[in-house]
């Protein structure tokens, strides 16, 4: 990349800067030496100079918007419009999400074009699959979520909002197939056919077994279901982005940042070959997945990662894949900013942290971000913490003036060199991974849950001896002055969710739902046993449209396809 | 002296979602010399069931997501049931202050929060299961 009379130069003169360096390396360390490493690993030298990055063609790191996309997707960065505000919204009934999701966009939270992105999460007796009168519900409805799970608690929800003009991310765990279907089903009540809805699905079911090794559809399914939802969008809803690659999750787990890449692309890959078993084309399946990828402490190496994201995506899909079109190639990123760095101790210095995580995000050039809470590690958002982590992505886009200029730390020796490192550190996992058999082999065979581990192990085993710093809970402790006001749940949701949900039932009649489960169960068994005919998702939306629930068709699906669980009951 | 090894069953809901806490603690512990038994449940009898047939000297449930105060509830009146309240049963994970008054009435205080390290928990299992000496 250089002139030889560059490098020439760069190691004389680097020969005499190296000279004084010594001189005050000694002062400090003795015969010492200088010991530094990124937060995954990789040794780091006290310098970069254009030497590091002489092996670097021009062309692995090229303009934004060309293959292969180091620099950003696109030509243009945040000039014209920025990222994408994300936050995640989910607590107790769906009156008071609805007031939270109002109380945002008052504040100014903005997705698109002037559109409003509400990212929804759903309440935990939801993700388990149970509605509110489920005896497995309690303690769990409304917690860190919504309770939301049927036609009618979807109308209090989205009452009166354009469903063609918003994006609805609907942020699932097991059930992405029951609550994309009452969506659906919601939607065409309200006259919207589905190629009109613009939203997301997370369609990525192994957030329970990598992240936490809970309960699931078996591992096989879980990549065929996702497939199916793909299916079904590349053939009715042109606009929804069908697969949220959750990276974040693997991060929360404990991956460093390599890792989190490599497992997740190669968790991409792997739904990728499903896809392309249903006979559907790279391109028209890829452009519609996205990214949710961890934003953390350590800010140089989670700039890189994700710059590195960017190379390997897309030299994975027009190379192994065979895609032609530059969306397919294109990773778009929904930054998380990293829940598992924040502390409890002395909350109020977990805004500094998202603060510069935000600021790292949007020097990767990402697409949309979610800032967590600054009393996350404590409790959901209160109304306060949730405006204030609005607020840092709204002063680093209008205040800080780095939204002119496209990956402004493109060229940077350190970056170039570090994002080649990231690059070739993850790629090697991936063959890794790939020698295993691929993403769900090496996920059954434990070997993903172990390195997973390993490094949470290792982080952790470095809090407790001091090794790595953490504010407030290994130095510069003190007394807490005064604990946050934390945000607490009506403590009558469930009350209340559990009369709603019984009088709906009560009313209901049962008939039409119940022989339209019925099919869906012939559907589901002979799409487990193999014989797939797409039926599953327009049966599933048929059931919906009947009054089914999401805990009514998680069980169909936990008994016709196979849950592994300590404990898989009937509702009661 | 000799000693039984101290039998711990570690348990965490099934829709609660982030166990990076209890597995590690999974892992210091059995480094340290217990049995750890580590299992996710869907309602809490099959906790105290666990705890029964197993025969185990203490129960710790990790709860990061709230919901663990009807679960408790349920475990202790359980444990009390089968005549089992020699078991001792802790809490880790996010706690909220505001729990420590009612864990308290249940006879729940071996309570681990962020910032808690494995030292503290062994010491805490230790002092609880030294023949009638519990804090």
């Amino acid at each position: 990349m250089f002139h030889p009379k560059v490098l020439e130069h760069d190691k004389e003169e680097k020969g005499s800067w190296a000279k004084e360096f010594a001189k005050v390396q000694k002062k400090f360390l003795g015969e010492k030496p200088f010991e530094a490493s990124t937060g995954s690993g990789i040794p780091l030298k006290p310098l970069y100079t254009p030497e590091d990055v002489k092996h670097i063609l021009y062309e692995e790191i090229g303009l934004p918007g060309s293959f292969p996309f180091t620099r950003g997707n696109y030509p243009m960065g945040y000039q014209f419009m920025p990222w994408a505000n994300q936050p995640v919204i989910g607590c107790g009934t769906p009156e008071e999400t609805r007031k939270r999701m109002d109380y945002l966009r008052e504040q100014g939270m903005t997705g698109y074009f002037g559109n409003t992105f509400y990212n929804l999460v759903y309440d935990l007796a939801t993700h388990g699959g149970f509605d509110p009168t489920d005896r497995a519900a309690e303690g769990r409805v409304g917690e860190c979520g919504m309770s939301v799970y049927s036609i009618p608690t979807m109308e209090i929800l989205f009452k009166d909002i354009p469903l063609d003009r918003t994006n609805v991310i609907h942020i699932t765990m097991n059930q992405t197939l029951p609550i994309f279907s009452i969506y659906l089903a919601y939607a065409e009540m309200r006259g919207y056919r589905p190629d009109q809805l613009r939203g997301n699905t997370m369609n990525w079911y192994h957030t329970y077994n990598v992240v936490s090794g809970l309960a699931t559809f078996p591992p096989e399914i879980c990549d065929r279901l996702a497939a199916e939802l793909i299916w079904f969008c590349s053939k009715n809803m042109p606009r929804w982005n069908t697969t949220n690659l959750f990276g974040y999750g693997l991060e929360e787990a404990g991956a460093n940042a390599y890792q989190e890449i490599a497992v997740i692309v190669s968790a991409g890959m792997s739904i990728s070959r499903r896809c392309m078993e249903l006979g559907l084309e790279p391109d028209e399946f890829l452009p519609r997945f996205g990214f949710q990828i961890a934003q953390g402490n350590d800010f140089f190496e989670e700039i890189a990662k994700i710059r590195a994201l960017r190379k390997i995506w897309a030299k994975t899909n027009r190379d192994r894949f065979g895609a032609k079109s530059p969306q397919s190639m294109q990773v778009r990123i929904h930054t998380h900013a990293s829940g598992a760095s924040l502390a409890a101790q002395q909350p109020l210095v977990n805004l500094i942290r998202t603060t510069l995580q935000a600021l790292g995000a949007a020097l990767s050039g990402v697409q949309a971000m979610e800032i967590p809470g600054y009393d996350e590690a404590l409790a959901i958002p209160s109304e306060e913490s949730a405006r204030l982590a609005l607020r840092i992505q709204q002063v680093i886009a209008e205040e800080t003036n780095i939204t002119k200029v496209t990956d402004p730390l493109g060229g940077s020796y350190y970056m170039e060199w570090l994002t080649a490192e990231l690059e070739r550190t993850a790629m090697e996992l991936i063959e890794n991974i790939e020698e295993r058999g691929g993403f769900i082999k090496a996920w059954g065979s434990g070997y993903i849950r172990s390195i997973v581990e390993e490094s949470a192990r290792k982080w952790k085993e470095e809090v407790d001896s001091g090794k790595r710093v953490v504010i407030g809970v290994n130095k510069y402790r003190m007394e807490e002055e005064k604990k946050p006001s934390l945000y607490k749940i009506n403590p009558e949701t469930a009350e209340v969710q559990i009369e709603r949900d019984k009088e709906y039932k009560r009313n209901r009649a049962p008939g039409l739902m119940n022989e339209a489960l019925k099919d869906l169960e012939r559907s589901l068994v002979r799409f487990r046993n193999g014989d797939n005919d797409h039926s599953v998702i327009p049966m599933m939306i048929e059931a919906a449209r009947r009054g089914a629930t999401n805990g009514e068709l998680m069980w169909v699906m936990k008994e016709s396809l196979g849950w592994l669980s300590s404990a898989t009951v009937a509702p009661c | 002296m000799d000693q039984k090894t101290i039998r711990i069953l570690l348990t965490k809901a099934e829709q609660d979602c982030h166990d990076r806490g209890v597995r590690y603690t999974a892992t210091k512990l059995r480094e340290a010399g217990y049995e750890v038994i580590y299992t996710n449940f869907l309602y809490p009898e099959e906790i105290v069931n666990t705890a029964v047939q197993e025969d185990v000297d203490v129960v710790g449930l990790s709860s990061s997501t709230l919901g663990h105060m009807p679960v408790l509830r349920h475990v202790m009146q359980g444990l009390g049931q089968e005549g089992r309240d020699d078991i001792e049963v802790i809490v880790g994970g996010i706690v909220p202050d505001d729990d420590r008054a009612a864990l308290a009435d249940l006879g729940i205080r071996g309570i681990f929060g962020p910032g808690s390290t494995a030292e503290e928990l062994i010491a805490y299992i230790d002092h609880c299961t030294t023949d009638g000496d519990r804090p």
